[in-house]
């Protein structure tokens, strides 16, 4: 018998019996809705998480130095560029203050930074330019303002050339960013940026506290990190001085984690794929009880035990599959409402966890139809055909 | 041709051996019609699933043209059923979600055959017992009578070495009754070989061949002349 025949009968029984076929369905169609949403959900979040780590640098490594007799100069801090393994380095000097102009006063965050800062950090500038080499070297009195301080200040962003008062000194706005998102480090938009040289002065403090150093593409971070640990070692002579912090190492236990999470998610949502498939072999049981006069005729007229088997082995992967099928459109509707809700997201089903979910339906419908398939195939006729 | 030699069927009731059959012995030409008739108990419904595959004899031959069945294994046995033996039942067995066309066109489906061959076949089978109009019916949309037709015409699509019929008229009133009997005699004019088992001796009458059982044997067996009308003499 060809399959498609088996396939045609197959389709032909399940249909008979629409309610019983939806209920036994419903296992699956739970079970895969289950798997194919949640995992879709940790792989959407992961992806989230991971995009917004690597926008900070996924190729840097952060230095903070923390508490020591001796001091980090800014010109140090420049010359670890010029290793081989290092291709750029952002020193940051940072602490509060207040700004004032046209008669409003807000606290603010002062960041006195190089040229490196936009690029290594990442600035998103909507009027004027960052700070740049020029300001750094005559200690030009220029600043960028944060969206909220510029805000607070003028009650517009539209504030490039005037002028902010920060900490007693008259400083000339020469950029303002984009409203940022609250991140992990805090928010720039009650920052207000500086040269990193004015800033020395500013808070009254000459030693580089924290540096971004961006990698050389050549080159491993691992191999780096070790660089630079070796010259903050000969610096400081003591490893609990400083602290290097390497984004890819985050990013890679960030990844870890979620991986573990999915595996977890997926895990327990597979065991409702079990359960459905039990109900799937149940209603096969029955059917093949309720259908013992059929093989009966069956076998009678020339059946043989492959095709009964293939018969009711079609049957329950129909099932399963059927139901597997309408799980994932069922999951792919709640995931676009949820897109539509939160777009930040964009939470999809890839085609790897789809083809995880139907190939998994199917083989729960191959799993649990081979037991119910055989007891239907081992029925002797004559047993079969006295069978009322 | 069949050929049974001292074929023995024995259950076990309890701690009883019951002999259902006790030593038959029958052969069976090609175009002959034999009705085998017996009493309740005499055997013959064991001696009919003998003859028709659907069970294996625990001592004794059984040869269906020269092949010994119980050298056989199952899927053979299967193949065998298919290809030489059309049943006739007393319910009809007709699988009642398939069209009568559906239900004729089973056989074929299990020997492989294509569909536009399928078509025919089913087609002539059905015409040739006069349901040619009816062949989307269903079982529960015909008479009794009409759906033992879709069952002759099953049995007879696959052109079988052999048709066995039991009981095929148990359920039907007489008018169905001399319509089937008549089918079957026409069949049997047209060369099929026929067996059928009942317990009713007007209808045995009809058969030239007669083989009666008792108590698991052979009691007698006679032959007459070819006939060609119905109702003969008992």
């Amino acid at each position: 018998m060809k399959i498609s025949q088996a396939g045609k009968m197959a389709v032909s029984a399940v249909l008979a019996n629409k309610l019983r076929s939806f209920l036994t369905m419903l296992g699956i169609i739970i079970g895969v809705m289950a798997v194919t949403l949640l995992i879709s959900l940790v792989q959407g979040a992961t992806n989230t998480v991971t995009a917004s780590l690597n926008d900070l640098g996924g190729d840097q490594l952060v230095v903070s130095v923390t508490g020591s007799s001796k001091h980090l100069t800014l010109s140090e801090v420049k010359a670890y560029a010029d290793e081989e393994e290092i291709d750029v380095v952002s020193p940051v000097i940072s602490g509060t203050g207040t700004a004032k102009a046209e008669g409003n006063s807000t606290s603010i965050t002062i960041s006195g930074i190089t040229e490196a800062y936009e690029d290594v950090q990442g600035m998103d500038i909507s009027d004027g330019r960052g700070i740049s080499e020029n300001d750094n070297d005559y200690r030009l009195k220029v600043c960028v303002i944060g969206y909220t301080v510029a805000n607070d200040l003028f009650g517009t962003t539209n504030v490039v050339g005037e002028t902010v008062r920060i900490s007693g000194g008259d400083y000339r706005a020469v950029g303002v960013l984009e409203e940022a998102q609250e991140t992990l480090m805090g928010s720039e938009n009650s920052t207000v940026y500086v040269p990193i040289t004015n800033a020395q002065r500013l808070l009254s403090q000459v030693a580089i506290t924290s540096f971004y150093a961006v990698v050389n593409e050549a080159c491993s971070t691992d191999t780096a990190e070790n660089k630079l640990d070796s010259l903050l070692m000969d610096k400081f002579g003591d490893e609990d001085s400083y602290a290097i912090v390497n984004m890819a190492d985050i990013l890679e236990t960030i990844d870890s984690v979620m991986a573990t999470m999915e595996l977890l998610l997926g895990a327990i949502a597979g065991i409702s794929l079990l359960v459905g498939g039990i109900g799937i072999m149940n209603i096969m049981l029955v059917s093949v009880t309720e259908r013992t006069k059929e093989i009966g005729i069956r076998k009678a007229i020339g059946a043989q035990k492959s095709d009964i088997v293939v018969q009711f082995m079609i049957e329950s992967v129909v099932i399963s599959l059927v139901g597997g099928v309408i799980g994932m459109l069922i999951s792919q509707g709640i995931l676009t409402t949820i897109n539509t809700l939160y777009p930040d997201y964009g939470f999809t089903i890839t085609a790897g966890v789809g083809g995880i979910a139907l190939g998994f339906s199917a083989l729960v419908g191959i799993v649990f139809g081979i037991y119910p398939a055989n007891k239907a195939a081992k029925l002797k006729p004559i047993y079969a055909l006295r069978h009322e | 041709m069949i050929e049974l030699r001292d074929v023995k069927k024995i259950y076990q009731v309890g701690d009883e051996e019951v002999h259902a059959l006790d030593g038959v012995s029958l052969m069976i030409q090609d175009r002959e019609f034999v009705a085998i008739i017996g009493a309740s108990g005499s055997g013959k419904s064991t001696l009919m699933n003998i003859i028709g595959c659907l069970d294996t004899a625990d001592e004794g031959e059984y040869l269906i043209d020269g092949q010994e069945v119980s050298d056989l294994t199952e899927r053979e046995q299967s193949i065998l059923r298919n290809r030489k033996i059309g049943f006739i039942f007393q319910q009809f067995n007709l699988l009642p979600k398939l069209t009568a066309f559906e239900n004729v066109e089973l056989p074929l489906i299990y020997q492989g055959i294509a569909s536009s061959e399928r078509k025919e076949r089913v087609t002539a089978a059905l015409q040739e017992v006069g349901l040619g109009k009816r062949i989307d019916h269903r079982p529960n949309q015909l008479s009794g009578g009409q759906q033992q037709r879709v069952a002759v015409a099953r049995a007879l699509v696959t052109r079988p070495s052999l048709i066995l019929a039991d009981e095929p008229t148990g359920n039907l009133d007489s008018r169905s009754t001399n319509d089937i009997m008549d089918l079957l005699q026409k069949l049997h004019a047209e060369g099929n070989t026929l067996v059928v088992i009942t317990h009713d001796n007007d209808i045995a009458a009809q058969a030239p061949r007669r083989v009666q059982l008792l108590d698991g044997r052979v009691v007698s067996d006679t032959a007459e002349a070819p006939m060609t009308g119905k109702g003969g003499a008992v």
